[in-house]
């Protein structure tokens, strides 16, 4: 709400304060107000003048040279001298060169006399000459001076064309009122009061403490008692959907003379950010800004038959004001006559009802339509007005019969129309409320000790009638209290957003102000502050992999319908109806993708060594969707833990490069499985079908924790990895929940840690190396995990420490060395039971494996 | 005797002579060996000494004792000296060039949001709230209804939202979260939890993300004031910010609070003097609280006439940008390994 400093000055004394201070106020008040804006857009030296004549210029086809007639205007004659041109006219008149087409003798225009600055440009206006013809200044358009809203049509291509009534010489800024500063209010939805000017004086007189002197409503009389004067041959007014709107009042109107508005209503609206279109049309707009009442005006005689307030047909359609045409629907509220819909309820009239030039008989419309009812109309057509936005926050129904009682008397002050009907329909108008408020409540909510005097001060002030609760409230208190600090306040109907105790509670913090709410501990109990177990797991895993060298991210919880489809599982995305973008469009039902998307950016700007993860949810519809129908159930939400890795550490002096690849990312995973203490077995995958095509089918495993399925790890096939623009990057995906259950059941527990601590043996250890020569498709991991079986409780270590193909190996075959750790915990071992060992394991092994001891 | 005295010394004073060399260790060595060895030349006099008559062979002895003692230390003394010697050429030849830099440890970053996520839990757990969590897929009813806000009511239109179904939508706050917390817990209390997580809003420009984070409160019991969230509020400003932060509420309107506050905290740059930052004002915008509002409590099956409960609301993105001087939100979806390396 654009707030005009004059205008608001005009209905509450402001004096002894600055536009900022009073932003500042209403601020803190509980309304925020922006940096107050100043409307003058810079602009000096420039007058109000009448084209007198216009001639042909004598060496250029497209210049004209006029005289201007500007009145009594001082010339900055300095100026004028020093240019030399003696001929120009003294005076009142000065020859202007322009090259405006559009004006025309009897033209009102602004002139910039010499020495005028114009805003955004150096210097000032000079007096010149134009091809010989001398020209005394500039005749300005309205984006020369910074404005808008001033000119009629005809000065839309050209020179700003003033009304006929301009005084001559009169300085443009004071004509148009522009030295005001706009205050604007960033309402929330629950003050649509101070979407009037009459209640914004009355939340500012309530704030600095000073009565509000309102528009007084005169009312004409008897003849205004609902529907009594109403000409006979006057349409009928029917309101058919009673339950959207409760209100219809009709105000009618002969002998209209349709014209510009005079000056300082047309200023009032501009400040408000409303264009002037003519004097009937801009009194709806006044009244609107000063009421909070949206009203339409209606060109009677366009009008065919009664007026009915109904509900739109299907297939029904309107051509609004802004000349589009609309297509409605049954739930939406429609204005209609015989011929059908004139107008959208509450969100704008329609274009062939308009009041032009040549009406004579208007019908005012000053309504109550339901919000709800207006704001869903209003985003299905998505056509917003100044009317649907009142109406959608809610607009005062108790007053919709006397706003038409102002227009009335604003129709009279401007000569416009001569008011011959009044007629209204009323249904349901709520009453007045009341609200018991508890003095002591207050104090308890609040926490500040508040006295009985300051509650009804406080109501006082916003001019609620506050009284000592009556018999009649008595039993909507509390049997313990005292009633003579209870109060029942009267909420006036422009106050909808006041509906209980609370509301009331705030209304008298506001105007102690929020600083006198002290600051306090709770009486409460004191409590353990506790995370959830998946919540320490999620921390763990974070912190592990970030010291093992990974990049936590954050990306975007919806991605691209194909990407993830890849990844996830296509079949139960979750699909949003309004994506901002396609590759927006659904909800993730894996990380991996995001992360790929991230590395590749990386990559792509040069940061070439990657190691990222990121740690989210992922959504699963409960059942598989069907493409276009949303799904019912809330999808479940299952949390992940993804990365990627991918490039080469750069060389260091002490070694080579490091390619991150699969067992740099496997060993990442083992060290996070150490927090948990949980060990990570890998298999390949058995059914390819979900590793084909996207994950490299020699380099890809499932991930198992004990006998629960985790996820998995792998490179990318080389296809998938070229089209993420990446070399051999590695991923993983792993199942919180699942890992979860792990770390409870075979690692250390979460919230609480269940590690059974044991003893070392303290007998020496014998180290021997076992060196195998085995066929390469032999799994080093299976060979390891015999060595173990086969080594018994003797055996503390074995480690595979070696691994070597080429010559002398022969092809076909590995050669994979293991380090045996053997200690006992009862005696010091001799050499002959570790060589017994060692060879029940070698025996054990060549049987199983075929592999062969290989001598070093 | 005197031939016997006279040998001893003379071989005294040729050891002497050798050490007073630059004797190599494997010279000192072998001289060592080559006089007081098992047969070092003054050892080979023990034997000769046996010739001498009784009166002179305990003279002898004394001497050659006395002499060898001398040697011996001597000797030591050399040995020490040379080891000395040696262990400063060894350290000298030891010498690393310590500017190399060291063997590589990786270590990675966790992102800012979850960085500020986790100390903004830390606070909070201090204070005994617990750490509550909710579906970032919601329904209406606990997004909007259950929040106090019906459909087509005007303060929906202050969250638009990602609409899954007409029932089911990406949740626009973490505040649907108080009341599942409160049904969960209903009768307990007090009910004293912070909820953070992911929220979305239909919303696209340089200083909005469609995806964001908030940290929701909520503190339900008997006695509950507007005091208490100030001063818990104060408590967690000053540890996020810095202890000389001063909070201001004002007046402000969320559907789910009644009386509502917006909350200024007093601007970490310029401490209230006003800069760019705070625009002049010297206040920063921080967040958004109240006291639960009655119909609230009572969707989480509370009565209001018995307890009442403050509420508040953070964006993390802003905490986090306010806290490490991030000027563009869009750096913190965006995960550049240049950006992500300073946390």
């Amino acid at each position: 709400m654009r707030v005009s400093w004059k205008w608001l000055g005009s209905l509450v004394d402001l004096s002894g304060y600055s536009p900022q201070q009073l932003a500042d106020i209403l601020t803190r008040g509980g309304v925020e107000t922006g940096a107050p804006e100043f409307l003058h857009p810079g602009f000096s030296g420039v007058v109000v003048g009448e084209i007198v004549s216009a001639e042909k210029h004598p060496g250029a086809d497209t210049l004209r040279v006029c005289q201007v007639d500007v009145g009594a205007a001082p010339l900055d004659r300095g100026n004028r001298d020093g240019a030399g041109l003696d001929n120009l006219d003294v005076g009142v008149f000065v020859s202007v060169v322009t090259g405006a087409a559009n004006v025309f003798v009897g033209d009102r225009v602004p002139v910039a006399l010499p020495g005028a600055v114009l805003p955004g440009i150096e210097g000032s206006v000079a007096a010149t000459e134009l091809r010989g013809v001398a020209s005394g200044g500039l005749l300005c358009s309205e984006k020369e001076l910074g404005l808008s809203f001033v000119g009629t049509e005809r000065s839309r291509d050209g020179v700003l064309i003033l009304p006929a009534d301009a005084p001559l010489g009169s300085d443009l800024g004071e004509y148009l009122e522009l030295d005001d500063w706009v205050l604007d209010l960033e309402l929330y939805p629950n003050r649509a009061d101070c979407l009037a000017m009459i209640y914004v004086a009355r939340e500012v007189g309530a704030l600095i403490d000073r009565k509000a002197v309102l528009p007084v409503l005169v009312s004409t009389g008897d003849p205004w008692a609902a529907g009594t004067l109403w000409p006979a041959s006057a349409q009928e007014v029917v309101v058919e959907a009673v339950d959207w709107s409760r209100r219809y009042a009709a105000l009618l109107v002969e002998n209209v003379v349709v014209e510009p508005s005079p000056m300082w209503l047309q200023n009032r609206l501009r400040a408000a950010g409303i264009r002037p279109i003519s004097n009937i049309v801009d009194l709806t707009n006044y009244c609107m800004l000063e009421q909070g009442q949206p009203l339409h005006a209606f060109d009677l005689d366009k009008l065919a038959g009664a007026i009915r307030v109904r509900r739109a047909r299907v297939g029904e359609r309107l051509t609004t004001l802004d000349d589009v045409e609309r297509d409605l629907s049954g739930d939406m509220l429609v204005i209609a006559d015989d011929n059908g819909p004139v107008a959208i309820a509450g969100v704008m009239g329609g274009l062939e009802t308009e009041v032009t030039e040549t009406t004579r008989r208007v019908l005012f419309e000053s309504a109550h339509f339901q919000g709800a009812c207006v704001r869903r109309t209003s985003r299905r057509l998505g056509l917003r007005s100044e009317s649907s936005l009142r109406f959608e926050k809610g607009v005062d129904a108790a007053a919709s019969g006397s706003v038409l009682e102002r227009l009335a008397c604003l129709l009279g002050e401007l000569n416009a129309g001569e008011p011959v009907g009044f007629k209204e329909q009323m249904a349901d108008i709520p009453a007045r409320s009341v609200i018991v408020l508890d003095v002591a409540r207050v104090a308890g909510v609040l926490g500040v000790a508040v006295a009985a005097d300051q509650v009804r001060e406080a109501m006082e002030r916003q001019e609620f009638v506050c009284r000592r609760v009556t018999d009649e409230l008595k039993d909507k208190v509390a049997a313990d209290r005292a009633t003579d600090t209870v109060f029942e306040v009267e909420i006036p109907t422009y106050r909808q957003d006041l509906k209980i105790e609370e509301d009331l509670i705030e209304e008298v913090a506001r105007m102690i102000g929020y600083d006198m709410i002290p600051t306090t501990s709770p009486y409460s109990l004191q409590t353990q502050g506790l995370r959830s177990e998946e919540q320490v797991l999620r921390r763990r895993v974070r912190h592990g992999l970030v010291e093992a060298g990974m990049n936590e991210v954050v990306s975007y919880a919806f991605v691209g319908e194909k990407d993830d489809g890849e990844w996830g599982t296509a079949d139960r995305q979750v699909r949003l109806l309004n994506p901002l973008r396609d590759d927006m469009s659904v909800m993730r039902t894996s990380l991996v993708p995001g992360l790929l998307s991230v590395a590749g950016r990386n990559v792509a700007r040069q940061n070439s060594t990657v190691a990222f993860f990121e740690i989210g949810n992922i959504y699963l519809a409960r059942k598989p969707v069907v493409q276009s129908r949303p799904i019912a159930e809330l999808p479940d939400e299952e949390m992940k833990v993804a990365g990627v890795v991918c490039g080469k550490e750069a060389k260091h002096w002490s070694r080579g490069e490091v390619q991150r690849g699969f067992f740099y990312l496997k060993g990442i995973l083992e060290a996070m499985g150490k927090r948990l203490g949980v060990t990570f077995l890998l298999e390949r995958f058995q059914s390819e079908d979900f590793a084909d095509g996207f994950l490299h089918p020699g380099r890809s495993a499932v991930v198992f924790a004990g006998d629960r399925r985790l996820g998995y790890l792998g490179e990318l096939h080389p296809q998938a990895a070229q089209k993420w623009d990446l070399r051999q990057p590695v991923v993983f995906e792993l199942d919180l929940q699942v890992l979860g259950k792990a770390a409870k059941e075979i690692g250390h527990g979460l919230r609480a840690r269940t590690i059974v601590a044991k003893g070392y043996p303290r007998y020496p250890a014998v180290q021997r190396d076992l060196a195998l020569l085995t066929a390469e498709t032999v799994a080093a991991g299976a060979i390891e995990e015999r060595i173990r079986a086969l080594g018994g409780e003797l055996l503390q270590q074995a480690e595979i420490f070696d691994v070597y193909t080429g010559p002398p190996v022969p092809p076909g075959y590995k050669s994979l060395a293991f380090s045996l750790h053997y200690q006992s915990k009862e005696r010091t071992l001799t050499d002959e039971e570790v060589d017994e060992a060692n060879q029940t394991i070698l025996q054990g092994i060549q049987e199983e494996f075929g592999a062969e001891r290989r001598m070093t | 005797m005197r031939v016997m005295r006279d040998r001893i010394h003379e071989i005294e004073q040729q050891v002497m002579r050798e050490l007073e060399k630059r004797l190599s260790p494997e010279e000192l060595q072998e001289l060592k060996v080559r006089t007081v060895g098992k047969k070092g030349t003054l050892t080979a006099l023990y034997k000769e000494m046996r010739d001498l008559r009784n009166e002179f062979k305990r003279e002898a002895g004394q001497l050659i004792n006395e002499v060898r003692e001398s040697l011996e230390k001597a000797f030591a003394d050399r040995e020490g000296e040379m080891a000395a010697v040696l262990m400063e050429r060894r350290l000298r030849e030891e010498t690393l060039d310590i500017s190399l830099p060291g063997l590589p440890v990786r270590r990675g970053y966790q992102h800012p949001l979850t960085l500020v996520i986790d100390e903004i839990e830390e606070i909070f757990l201090g204070l005994g709230f617990s750490v509550a969590e909710g579906p970032e897929i919601e329904t209406d009813h606990y997004n909007f209804e259950a929040l106090n806000l019906p459909k087509d009511h005007p303060a929906r239109d202050m969250q638009d939202s990602f609409f899954v179904s007409e029932e089911i939508v990406l949740r626009t706050q973490t505040s649907p979260v108080q009341v599942r917390t409160m049904q969960k817990m209903c009768p307990a209390l007090p009910v004293k939890i912070i909820a953070p997580g992911k929220v979305f809003r239909y919303d696209d420009d340089a200083t909005h993300s469609p995806m964001f984070h908030q940290v929701e409160g909520l503190f339900v019991d008997k006695g509950v004031r507007m005091s208490d969230l100030k001063g818990v509020l104060l408590l967690f400003v000053r540890q996020m910010f810095g202890e000389d932060r001063e909070i201001r509420l004002r007046p402000s309107f969320f559907p789910f609070t009644e009386p509502s506050a917006e909350v200024d905290v007093s601007c970490m740059i310029c401490g209230g003097k006003g800069c760019r930052l705070c625009k002049g004002s010297g206040w920063i915008e921080i967040l958004g609280a109240g006291m639960v509002h009655p119909r609230v409590l009572e969707m989480g099956g509370y009565d209001p006439a018995e307890v009442t409960g403050f509420a508040f609301g953070m964006g993390v993105e802003r905490v986090a940008m306010l806290k490490y001087g991030i000027e563009d939100i869009r750096l913190i979806y965006d995960n550049d390994v240049r950006f992500l390396r300073q946390f």
